[in-house]
């Protein structure tokens, strides 16, 4: 039975981290050098964390199923980060990030955690100019920073368009450090593919050997999971090809609790999908709807080359429905109109799925030169991709799957429901409540693996006495047994379907079920038409070759089966879930002009799911108490 | 000291030495050409010239087994990164297409070793008078060893005027690299005058080039005569 | 359109490999090159055959796992990009395309067209890194660093570490993958204390993990897909020259003074 204690400590938000800091009881020295811990995963998040911890002087083993920690997702972020440090003097303070962030994330998320992440915020930036981080800088020599994702001050601390790549290639260069120190041991190619629990605490995982296919077992005194998120459930996202539910499911199916599934983030700014094989959506930069103007022709089914409908003839539809914002509406609002004029027929391009993002009124007002010097790399990506010249023509945007706010439930230390589990990053459902705001996932992540997990982690340790577990402890053979069986079963598969086939289906099911949109016909139908999508899966599935080699189609169809699993906790959470609020908008649950209603009386909580093994997946709430902000009503109109 | 040695071991710290070495030796061919040119001044020029290097037999052999010093510490590390080069792929590629690698850099090892034949042909040639007896040492009027007479005498003969100039073909691919080669292993860079750095080994190569092959073109076709 | 594959098989690190042609049809001009390949192995698993083994992940051109040299061109015919970034439409209808491994020693073959590039990974942690603590940094504008220098540093650490400059150079050197890392943190203040060892340090771990050397032959930056120039191996080898020459060491013998502190 599931218990949601979010251990948030008492007191003022601005004092509470640093009274619960005092208040942690702290590993000695001597006993942290006999201390294992696992980290999975190696973004910004894994790595940080991973490195911290080995400078502490524990003993951490780090897993990557990548060739390289320095591959992990968090490299392909380009906007930026954001720090509270008010360096342009525009106003900006802690209190101002933690408060955009919470309405950003449209009063869904934990006050307490919110305002920590604010704090640290900008030890953050320090911390990683201190490593080497070659943020743009202005020619005085001081930090440049812009403004972004909507906001009113400039707090977005970037490196060019690749700042993801940089702080991730910092978190990389510490732990290549402890790594040579001997405080790290890493596993690249590696792949969680189960958690051992012994006594009710997490003792270990089951990995598999992606190269000589071994399956393994390791223990530890404690395991943090720092896995990413599961936007590919979608099969097109923007999200890299590995990118899995896999360890955050298993856990789930271990006793952790999955918080709000349902609240994915959909990108408004992606290239539209062109043809039937593609597997990937690419982001543009959302800087683009600074200067770009969105549109459609208002005549569906209009087939004139864009150049040829005269302005009268455009629909400029943000600017039309949202007058005071314009294009500059926060991302979910903008994917969902785009959306809706899809579904309306009046979308442009193949299939439909898109709309115009015109940048020649900016052209024709700033110069050509001074929209190439800014957007230059990304007409010329368009063009790569679509054979389309954008200076010539608009380009077409459509919304893409992209990050997912809900993820495994944690308390105010990061630890989820089974002791000695932590979850940071993406993979935790913590900071960002129903949306998250542009800059802050790279902020998220480097919080909890820097400065927050390194804390809090030793409370648990420091008051948990863990017997070393021997390797042919019951519940690790039952662990490494459950892993074994399920590589058995995919090998088994009749061979007539790839699993990118049923990756493709699942994926259609969930966008039109479970995507922008949801509503709860649609919503029951996916639950009922994903279990025999399931059973086709595992009895048609096409593995070639063994479980003892690397086999990228094994590892493939293991992460597939996951999410056909974990689709049905998805559509549970967004059935629920019955109002609108960020990212999750229920077609029942809204205004005569189609904008979101939320509803605090009813769920003003977090919905964490608890597994319940051959039933329904159960849910438990954890209250939201606004102490300190009173939730608002959105409106951008 | 040893561990100055390690750091000479390294491929960086090697490629320093080759790089110096071979900036000394490039010296020296560009002196060896400017000198050669006074064969167009004469006869008595270039015999002059050649007794006033004779005269210092001190200098003379320093120089000489400076040169020899030199060229054997270029020769023996440039073979050793050789060999890490060729282990470094042991197995190479169906189909290679070069984008910016210049024919002149890729063929480095080749073009040296060529080298290294035509350097000890030429010194068994025309300084030990080893290859070619049909020209006796003599004396020309004021006494001087009859240099000039040699050269036209050896350039008179199509066989050698071929090799020597094959000879240049490969001085100067290999020179046309390693000039510019040399400042950018010893760390010579600079935004601005890279194009200068860049340009200035196929500038020298073509120079030395131009001025060797003058002198064996000019006797060859009898513009120089004894 | 329609295109003749050849593709490197090979089965593992000790086997031996053998090029395969394969037919890949119905391709659309607007697929990615990777998608192409990822069709032909669709029906190649749909006839219980081994698909063919290929590296990717974030399919946009940053994360570095693309490892294919097309057409004896790392990341094939395109300059500036990598191989996921490459569409159909480059290719001429019918063409005959062959793909291998990057093949360098210190880059030895997992399976089909996988290498293990770990090595890479080994050079970094000899000395790539600032050695600094979590937590107490000094604020990111105590040290000033002027916008030339902060764009340097960022053209350098802009590296993908994809491993391309390896598989281009006619040595297998990796000379242009530790200079864009020496040359990174040595334009920062904050490198500066370590520059010397860091140098060293990764000079003789290139070394040791069996790269060639440098012949200066700029193949490397050519096929950069983040096209990050030689002009960083020049800095290398200056900071390669001065970490010798300087050779920091103590200035003192051990002090036998009570008072020192020793550890």
């Amino acid at each position: 039975m599931i218990v949601l204690d979010s251990k948030v400590p008492p007191g003022p938000l601005e004092t509470k981290w640093d009274h619960h800091r005092f208040s942690e009881k702290l590993v000695s020295p001597n006993n942290k050098r006999r201390i294992d811990i696992i980290v999975v995963g190696s973004g910004l998040a894994g790595a940080s964390a991973a490195s911290t911890l080995g400078q502490l002087g524990y003993q951490v083993e780090c897993f990557c199923f990548q060739d390289s920690p320095r591959r992990a997702h968090s490299i392909a972020a380009q906007g930026g980060i954001n720090a509270a440090k008010n360096y342009q003097d525009d106003g900006d303070s802690v209190a101002r990030l933690f408060y955009d962030t919470i309405k950003g994330g449209d009063f869904r998320s934990r006050e307490a955690n919110v305002y920590r992440l604010a704090q640290v915020s900008t030890q953050i930036v320090d911390q990683c100019v201190a490593l080497g981080v070659p943020f743009a800088r202005e020619y005085g020599g001081q930090l440049a920073n812009r403004s972004f994702g909507g906001v009113q001050v400039s707090r977005t601390f970037y490196c060019r368009g690749q700042t993801g790549q940089q702080l991730l290639l910092g978190a990389y260069s510490a732990l290549s450090w402890q790594i040579d120190r001997g405080q790290v041991t890493m596993h690249p190619r590696t792949e969680m593919l189960d958690l051992i629990v012994i006594d009710g605490h997490a003792r270990g995982i089951v990995v598999r050997d992606l190269v000589s296919g071994a399956i393994r077992s390791h223990v530890a005194q404690a395991v943090v999971l720092a896995t990413g998120g599961y936007s590919n459930i979608y099969f097109l996202s923007t999200n890299a090809s590995g990118s899995n539910v896999t360890a955050t499911y298993r856990a789930w199916k271990q006793g952790a609790a999955f918080a709000n599934p349902c609240f994915t983030q959909i990108h408004p700014t992606a290239i539209p999908p062109s043809e039937e094989y593609q597997a990937k959506l690419t982001l543009m930069s959302e800087s683009l709807r600074n200067d770009g103007r969105l549109w459609v022709p208002k005549q569906p089914g209009d087939v004139r080359s864009p150049d040829q409908i005269p302005q009268r003839e455009r629909d400029y539809f943000l600017e039309r429905r949202y007058p005071r914002f314009g294009n500059l509406v926060p991302r979910d609002v903008a994917s969902r109109a785009v959306k809706q004029i899809c579904d309306d027929g009046r979308g442009v391009g193949p299939g439909g799925h898109g709309v115009y993002l015109d940048l020649s009124d900016a052209i024709a007002q700033q110069g050509l030169e001074v929209v190439r010097e800014r957007y230059g790399n990304l007409f010329d990506m368009y063009e790569r991709i679509t054979g389309e010249d954008a200076y010539k023509m608009p380009m077409r945007i459509y919304p893409a799957p992209h990050y997912t706010m809900g993820g495994l439930w944690v308390d105010y230390n990061l630890m989820s429901t089974i002791p000695g589990l932590f979850v940071v990053g993406e993979a935790n459902f913590a900071d960002h409540g129903a949306n998250r705001l542009g800059a802050s996932s790279l902020m998220q992540g480097l919080a909890d693996g820097y400065f927050i997990l390194p804390y809090t982690i030793g409370h648990y340790l420091a008051t948990t006495k863990n017997e070393p577990v021997p390797h042919d402890h019951a519940e690790v053979r039952a662990a490494t047994a459950r892993v074994t069986d399920r590589i058995e079963r995919l090998l088994a598969g009749k061979g007539r379907r790839t699993a990118g086939s049923f990756h493709r289906a699942l994926g259609h099911i969930m966008w039109n079920a479970c995507g922008m949109t949801r509503h709860r016909a649609g919503l029951k139908h996916a639950l009922q038409t994903i279990p025999p999508l399931r059973y086709e899966f595992w009895r048609d599935v096409a593995v070639p070759g063994s479980g003892g080699t690397f086999n990228q189609e094994l590892e493939y169809a293991g992460r597939v089966a996951d999410y056909l699993e974990f689709a049905e906790l998805l559509c549970h959470d967004a059935l629920h879930r019955e109002e609108s609020c960020g990212a999750h908008f229920r077609e029942e649950h809204q205004t005569p002009d189609g904008e979101p209603l939320r509803d605090d009386d009813r769920f003003a909580h977090v919905a964490a799911w608890e597994y319940v093994p051959n039933d329904q997946p159960r849910v438990h709430k954890e209250p939201l108490v606004f102490e300190f902000v009173k939730p608002a009503t959105r409106n951008y109109q | 000291m040893i561990r100055f040695f390690g750091h000479i071991l390294t491929s960086v710290g090697s490629k320093v030495l080759v790089a110096l070495s071979g900036l000394a030796l490039a010296g020296f061919v560009v002196f060896h050409m400017l000198g050669n040119l006074q064969l167009f001044e004469g006869p008595e020029a270039l015999n002059t010239y050649a007794a006033f290097l004779r005269d210092m037999p001190i200098l003379l052999w320093t120089a000489r087994v400076g040169l020899l010093g030199i060229a054997g510490l270029h020769i023996g590390l440039a073979v050793r990164l050789a060999v890490l080069n060729r282990r470094a792929r042991p197995v190479g590629y169906a189909v290679r297409e070069y984008r910016r690698a210049s024919l002149s850099s890729r063929t480095m090892a080749v073009t040296g070793s060529l080298l290294l034949l035509f350097i000890l042909f030429h010194l068994l040639h025309l300084t030990a008078g080893w290859v070619d007896t049909s020209f006796p040492d003599r004396l020309d009027l004021r006494g001087h060893r009859d240099v000039f007479g040699k050269v036209v005498h050896a350039f008179q003969n199509p066989l050698f005027v071929a090799v020597y100039l094959a000879g240049q073909a490969v001085l100067g691919l290999h020179l046309s690299h390693a000039l510019s080669s040399s400042l950018q292993t010893l760390g010579v860079e600079h935004p601005l005058l890279d194009r200068l750095f860049r340009g200035a080994g196929p500038l020298v190569a073509v120079l030395v080039v131009v001025g060797n092959a003058a002198i064996i073109l000019a006797v060859a076709f009898g513009l120089v005569r004894a | 359109m329609k295109f003749i594959l050849n593709i490197w098989r090979q089965k593992g690190p000790a086997e031996k490999g053998r090029f395969v042609t394969y037919e890949a049809q119905d391709v659309s001009p607007d697929m990615s090159f990777l998608e192409m390949l990822d069709v032909v192995n669709q029906q190649l698993t749909l006839k219980g055959e081994e698909p063919v083994a290929f590296e990717y992940d974030c399919r946009e051109g940053i994360c570095g796992s693309c490892s294919l040299v097309i057409n004896g061109m790392p990341h094939g015919p395109e300059r500036g990009i990598t191989a996921c970034q490459l569409y159909m439409r480059r290719f001429s209808d019918g063409a005959t395309i062959t793909i291998e491994p990057w093949r360098a020693r210190a880059f030895p073959i997992i399976k089909d067209l996988v290498v293990d590039r770990g090595a890479l990974d080994r050079v970094m942690q000899a000395g790539g890194y600032i050695s600094v603590h979590t937590g107490g940094a000094v604020d990111g504008n105590v040290l000033l660093i002027g916008k030339d220098r902060a764009e340097i540093a960022m053209d350098a650490a802009s590296c993908i570490g994809c491993g391309a400059c390896v598989a281009a150079c006619k040595n297998a050197s990796a000379m242009l993958f530790v200079a864009a890392k020496v040359s990174h943190l040595a334009s920062l203040p904050q490198g500066e204390p370590e520059r010397s060892r860091r140098a060293k340090a990764m000079v003789a771990a290139m070394d040791r993990e069996g790269f060639g050397t440098c012949g200066n032959q700029y193949e490397c930056e050519a096929v950069c897909p983040k096209s990050i120039s030689v002009r960083f191996i020049a800095m290398l080898n200056r900071e390669f020259l001065k970490a010798t020459v300087a050779e920091p060491g103590p200035q003192a013998e051990r002090p036998s003074d009570p008072h020192a502190e020793s550890h």
